[in-house]
């Protein structure tokens, strides 16, 4: 790592699908408690960069550190228990578990992990408090609206105290004023508690809500 | 593994769960059925024998004299000597031997079916003590008769009468209604083995066919070791002869000409087949609905479950569903075997081995032993079943959950 305050450093990373180069050797690092944008149009690149510095895939070349850890070269079960213990994830399209109520969505980083029942809940219904849906708890996510949907989405991404939330295109699914309340949250997270936040997203204007913006095209960030 | 999830996973999506479930219960029913099938056949094949306390009888067919007078041996049931009975006494696997001698004894006005029995052996006609519908069972050493109920009543004999056999005179203690036994031990009259020894031995005419001294019988009744009633039987016409007419379960299950009784192959291959549709039905099922959840495991493998988490989840998913399909499985066939024991089964009786004449009236029509179709499942065979199902269940979601582990959060959450 180059500095002991960055949580997040790549290093030349690049990602081929056969001929075709996705990302071309990005270097970046991220400091701690810092609210990163990665603002580019859609097949830019930006997303699959989200997904190799989250150790959700391997890079064909290049490095990348997480709280201090070589995330490259690890084994897919090895990054499974990293994102566990370091990791938060909001995406899109929220990608909750249709058969699962409010907390227990929130609750399921921890279904895998010894702990008692009665502790998952009382730490998904205290994060779903934050997030203004104690009386959503029972609730299924086809009961809950898009808004509802992305904040049991945050409230999931929180549950394990991540060292850095990655959130794809956070706002991408829901209305104007649906997606600036999400956005509020996530800056509140980002001011109040000094989470370190990579966001990807197309919206310039989303984008400059972060601390700083990184631009990518063509599988290049260009600031 | 978590409970909570299995439960709200099998209750939420209940179309894809009734669907394995029922897929694999059809299977589990139909093996189940099949197996109660052949082993009900089995135990209806038993019937014949069972009422007349063995497991096997034995009888060699002879000569009958050519003229029909006095006391003869019918022409299946010859003598069997005392020295042969005792080699048979002594094959391994025996567990009981009774005899007894049946004779057709043609006096100057009546012709008598007459059947000696030892009256206190347990192995033998001696059960049919369990049908004496008046009157009292033959005391021992006492030279009594029973007269079937039928033969009675169509030729008005009653209790304390007497009746004159060979010559001899026999008061009547009991009446026997035979009509619910087998076929094999029916007799007009039932008296103790050693007055109709002596009947035997007494008859020129019986003895000009075929020899009988004081210990020797016509009609052999084995009770033995029911995994070795075929190598007993073999060892029973090894002494008697190729021609001894040797019944067991068996020869009677062949002559019910079912496939279920013909052939435990045939029972062997319907279940393997109805397995491997159950199987096939299962896993297509389990497969769909796994395939339908790539994206909830590959987000579930993005919060951090490992490949082992998800897979337990599958195989706990997939085992309390085999065990359901194996529980509605059992609770088909049982109502299977339900309609089914209203089924009757004719088992037919050879000739050789029915103790009426075949020159008198109904002497040569066709005996069947007829009852219903015993069909019930044992323990054994529903815990048999209900494992088979879980078993099924576990592997399926198993490999199912070894496959679909490996996918790569990031390939199926990617369109975003």
């Amino acid at each position: 790592m180059n500095n002991k305050s960055d949580i997040l450093v790549g290093i030349d990373l690049a990602k081929t699908y056969g001929e075709l180069a996705v990302v071309k050797g990005v270097s970046l690092a991220i400091r701690e408690g810092e609210f990163v944008s990665l603002v580019g149009k859609s097949g830019c690149g930006k997303t699959t960069l989200l997904s190799i510095l989250s150790g959700l895939e391997h890079p064909t070349r290049g490095q990348a550190f997480l709280n201090g850890k070589e995330i490259t070269g690890a084994s897919e079960d090895e990054l499974a228990l990293f994102r566990r213990e370091n990791v938060g994830f909001i995406f899109q399209s929220f990608n909750l578990i249709p058969t699962l109520s409010a907390w227990e969505n929130v609750a399921l980083p921890l279904f895998p992990i010894q702990m008692s029942e009665a502790e998952r809940r009382r730490r998904a219904t205290e994060l779903l408090d934050q997030m203004e849906l104690a009386h959503r708890l029972e609730h299924l996510p086809a009961a809950l609206s898009g808004g509802e949907k992305q904040r049991v989405a945050i409230a999931r991404a929180l549950i394990n105290h991540p060292k850095i939330v990655f959130a794809d295109e956070p706002t991408g699914n829901l209305d104007t004023a649906t997606g600036d309340a999400i956005m509020a949250i996530l800056n509140g997270l980002h001011r109040k508690q000094g989470m370190t936040i990579l966001m990807v997203t197309h919206e310039s204007e989303l984008a400059k809500t972060a601390d700083r913006v990184l631009h990518m095209q063509d599988g290049e960030v260009l600031s | 593994m978590n409970l909570r999830y299995v439960f709200k996973e099998l209750t939420h999506q209940k179309r894809r769960t009734v669907i394995s479930v029922l897929g694999l219960s059809i299977g589990i029913a139909l093996f189940v059925i099949l197996n109660a099938l052949s082993l009900a056949y089995h135990e209806a094949a038993r019937a014949p024998l069972k009422e007349v306390g063995a497991d096997i009888t034995v009888q060699r067919p002879g000569n009958v004299p050519q003229e029909l007078a006095g006391a003869v041996f019918p022409c299946s049931a010859v003598t069997i000597d005392e020295e042969e009975i005792e080699d048979i006494k002594a094959i391994p696997g025996i567990r009981g031997m009774g005899k007894a001698v049946l004779l057709w004894i043609f006096d100057p006005n009546r012709a008598w079916i007459v059947l000696g029995i030892e009256q206190n052996n347990p192995v033998g006609p001696s059960i049919l003590k369990n049908f004496i519908t008046a009157g009292c069972y033959l005391e021992t050493g006492k030279p009594e008769v029973l007269v079937e109920t039928a033969y009675a009543r169509q030729f008005g004999i009653r209790l304390g009468d007497h009746v004159n056999v060979a010559g001899r005179s026999y008061p009547v203690v009991g009446l026997i209604d035979a009509s619910h036994a087998s076929k094999i031990a029916v007799a007009n009259l039932y008296l103790p083995l050693a007055e109709v020894q002596s009947i035997a031995a007494a008859s020129k005419n019986l003895q000009s066919v075929s020899p009988f001294a004081g210990g020797d019988a016509n009609l052999l009744f084995i009770r033995a070791d029911q995994d070795r009633i075929t190598t007993v039987a073999a060892s029973v016409k090894a002494i008697l002869g190729g021609k001894a007419t040797v019944a067991t379960p068996e020869s009677f299950l062949k002559l019910l000409g079912s496939l279920f009784a013909l052939s435990d192959k045939f029972t062997l291959a319907a279940s393997i087949i109805a397995m491997i549709i159950a199987i096939l039905i299962a896993f297509k099922t389990m497969a769909g609905n796994v395939a339908e959840r790539a994206r909830e495991i590959g987000v579930m493998k993005a919060v951090g479950w490992t490949h082992r988490n998800v897979t337990m989840q599958l195989l706990a998913e997939s085992v309390i569903q085999g065990f359901a399909a194996g529980l509605l499985g059992l609770l088909i066939a049982q109502a299977a075997a339900v309609a089914l024991g209203f089924m009757t089964v004719n088992i037919p009786i050879p000739w050789e081995m029915s103790p009426t004449p075949h020159f008198l009236p109904g002497g040569g029509d066709p005996l069947f032993k007829t009852l219903r179709l015993p069909v019930h499942i044992p323990w054994s065979l529903a815990a048999f079943a209900l494992l088979l199902s879980v078993i099924i269940g576990g592997l399926t979601g198993a490999l199912l959950g070894r496959h679909i582990s490996k996918i790569k959060p990031s390939e199926v959450l990617r369109h975003e």
